[in-house]
């Protein structure tokens, strides 16, 4: 007679008697916890909340996956698939809270099966690495370094031409590095902007902070703002020299507002505005893609950094800039000068960094340059379009499907008519016609009409 | 335009794991080095790339911040993302942020880090950087791949054929 069960009591599986699991799982300092089946958080131990920061009761049927959507304490409680196929496995995570703890957890996930395979895994978690000094280290030294040497590579001269056109936007970049003001660049893509705010920061009196250049389309406005404001941010810290915005039209509007607080505030420590466009701050504004506080009051001093198009009297001092190990003949700054050049500097520069792999045994010949812009300095013709002869293309095509019905059916003319859906008597005249070879005929002779299909 | 490029400086795999899915999805090349100068040769082919590089803030390795500092003078279109393999105390963790970027960098990243996060900034500035080279106008996020379907109709494939005899 079997014995009658035991009350399902919570922590006291059946057979268990008088252990509860929970309780001896509480008693231990490992942090311990239980997902179920569907990897849903079941159980953790106090010293599991402790090291996750955040109660059981909170956490409770939290799915832990590493699904995009799932939160950095999912994502790391996660089991991996080798522990969800049943197999014991170990993983090592970034710890997900506790800025200044320790960087790593191992997990160790113990899964367990029952008769209708996976029923849970129980987990547990070792701390990896030791605590954060509290105190704050200084950046290396040789870092300080390399941020000087690299400085250094942005001076005016960059931008000293002999044109009226560089000699104007020098005298104005030399004019702004002497402010604090908010400036705004306006210049095609390419043009040089950014190279132009970070002259102006480098040789400006807050070139000992940073220049700090974000792309603000080319991020999405959460990362932008955690940098900006989050946790170990670098607004409000002295770290920050000069801060550009590249398109600042490209963010949100209440970012953009946000921003505008800052920089209106000027508090002690608030780097210097630039901001890069196409545009001017005032048509942003028009179209509505700014707020009017950018034109109103961040936009103070506004430079136009011209295109190539306008500069190209300087042709071979940029040349020289973006190849210097480079003999460049003459007759290339000649095919270089009737471009158009959309992309500005940036596809001067493209442009003969690829022609330099090319010349490597000698000087940057015409060459060397895309036949693009051969062809429109008139040095290269167009190429002819490639002929299509369709009877040539057609006749060409039939002949190798003639063959490939042929030669599936075994040289058999009336199957291999059939194959291709037409009459056996033209598919003779096609055959004496294109001269197809095929099996029983010899090589060159005309074809034998009447083939016997092999055996 | 040749394919656009992930170009992961690590020494574990980690973070090449991480992005394989966006790879797939986008139809990037991903190259995990080791190497310094692997790495720079490689952003210095000309096509539209994004460099990551993992850095240990405790340890002293100029070379990494060198690397940072060459790729924004040799090839400024290529953004590069700094990844600190540790954490560190809100203060150090701007100056550290504030001195990568000065270098040249467009983002560091410190941990915990989350696969979605690592994606977001990597997509965003591939997809600028791409947009750069083909001067298209921004719309973020990239449109997933179209996935080729077959033809409807029956077509003879040639490629059917066996060796010419």
């Amino acid at each position: 007679m079997a014995e009658p069960p035991e009350p399902n009591r919570k922590g006291r599986p059946r057979g268990s008697g008088s252990f509860a699991w929970r309780a001896f799982f509480q008693q231990s300092t490992t942090p311990v916890f239980v997902l179920g089946k569907g990897r849903r958080l079941r159980f953790a131990n106090a010293a599991c909340e402790t090291l996750i920061g955040m109660e059981l009761a909170d956490a409770l049927g939290m799915v832990c996956s590493e699904r995009r959507h799932s939160s950095p304490l999912a994502a790391a409680l996660a089991p991996t698939p080798e522990a969800q196929a049943g197999k014991p496995d170990k993983v090592r995570r970034a710890a997900p809270t506790g800025r200044s703890g320790p960087p790593w957890w191992d997990i160790s996930f113990m899964p367990l099966s029952g008769e209708d395979g996976l029923i849970g895994i129980v987990g547990y978690i070792t701390v990896v690495g030791e605590a954060i000094p509290s105190t704050p280290k200084r950046v290396p030294a040789s870092i300080t370094t390399l941020r000087e040497k690299h400085a250094g590579q942005f001076t005016f001269d960059l931008f000293a031409g002999t044109s009226a056109t560089s000699v104007r936007l020098a005298a104005q970049l030399r004019h702004a590095a002497e402010s604090t003001a908010p400036l705004w660049l306006i210049g095609e893509r390419g043009s040089g902007k950014e190279t132009a705010a970070r002259a102006i920061h480098h040789n400006g009196k807050r070139r000992n902070a940073a220049f700090v250049g974000l792309d603000c389309a080319g991020l999405q406005p959460y990362l932008l703002e955690s940098l900006l404001f989050g946790h170990g941010s670098i607004l409000g810290t002295d770290h920050v020299g000069t801060l550009y915005l590249k398109d600042p039209s490209a963010l949100p509007r209440d970012l953009q507002q946000r921003l505008a607080e800052l920089f209106l505030q000027s508090a002690p420590g608030t780097p210097r505005l630039i901001s890069g466009s196409t545009l001017t701050a005032g048509e942003l504004v028009g179209e509505g893609k700014l707020v009017p506080t950018f034109h109103t009051a961040l936009s103070v001093l506004e430079i136009t950094v011209p295109s190539l198009r306008e500069r190209l009297a300087e042709l071979a001092r940029f040349v020289s800039h973006f190849v210097p190990a480079a003999v460049v003949e003459s007759g290339v700054l000649d095919v270089l000068r009737v471009q158009l050049w959309p992309g500005n500097l940036r596809e001067l520069a493209d442009t003969l960094a690829e022609a330099a792999t090319l010349a490597t045994d000698g000087p940057l010949k015409t060459e060397h340059l895309p036949r693009e812009l051969r062809v429109r300095a008139g040095l290269a013709p167009l190429v002819a379009s490639k002929p299509l002869p369709l009877d040539a293309i057609l006749e060409a095509v039939e002949k190798r499907l003639i063959m490939l019905a042929m030669r599936k059916t075994n040289n058999h003319q009336g199957k291999a008519a059939e194959l291709l859906g037409v009459f056996r008597a033209r598919l003779g005249r096609r055959l004496e016609a294109l001269k197809v070879p095929f099996s029983g005929s010899p090589a060159g002779a005309a074809p034998n009409h009447s083939p016997k299909p092999q055996q | 335009m040749k394919s656009p490029r992930m170009v992961v400086l690590e020494l574990d795999g980690w973070l090449a794991r991480q992005l394989r899915e966006l790879a797939t999805e986008s139809r990037w090349l991903i190259r995990a080095v080791r190497g310094v100068d692997t790495a720079l040769s490689l952003v210095l082919e000309r096509s539209p790339a994004v460099l990551l590089v993992q850095f240990e803030p405790s340890e002293d390795k100029p070379s990494l911040l060198t690397l940072i500092a060459d790729v924004h003078r040799l090839a400024p279109d290529v953004p590069v993302v700094a990844v600190a393999d540790s954490k560190l105390p809100d203060a150090e963790r701007a100056a550290w942020t504030a001195a990568l970027l000065d270098l040249g960098a467009r983002y560091v990243l410190f941990p915990p880090l989350t696969k979605s996060v690592l994606e977001d900034v990597v997509s965003g500035l591939l997809t600028a950087a791409i947009r750069r080279v083909t001067g298209e106008e921004p719309a973020l996020p990239l449109p997933r791949p179209v996935v080729p379907t077959k033809p409807a109709e029956t077509v003879i494939d040639l490629a059917d054929e066996d060796v010419e005899a």
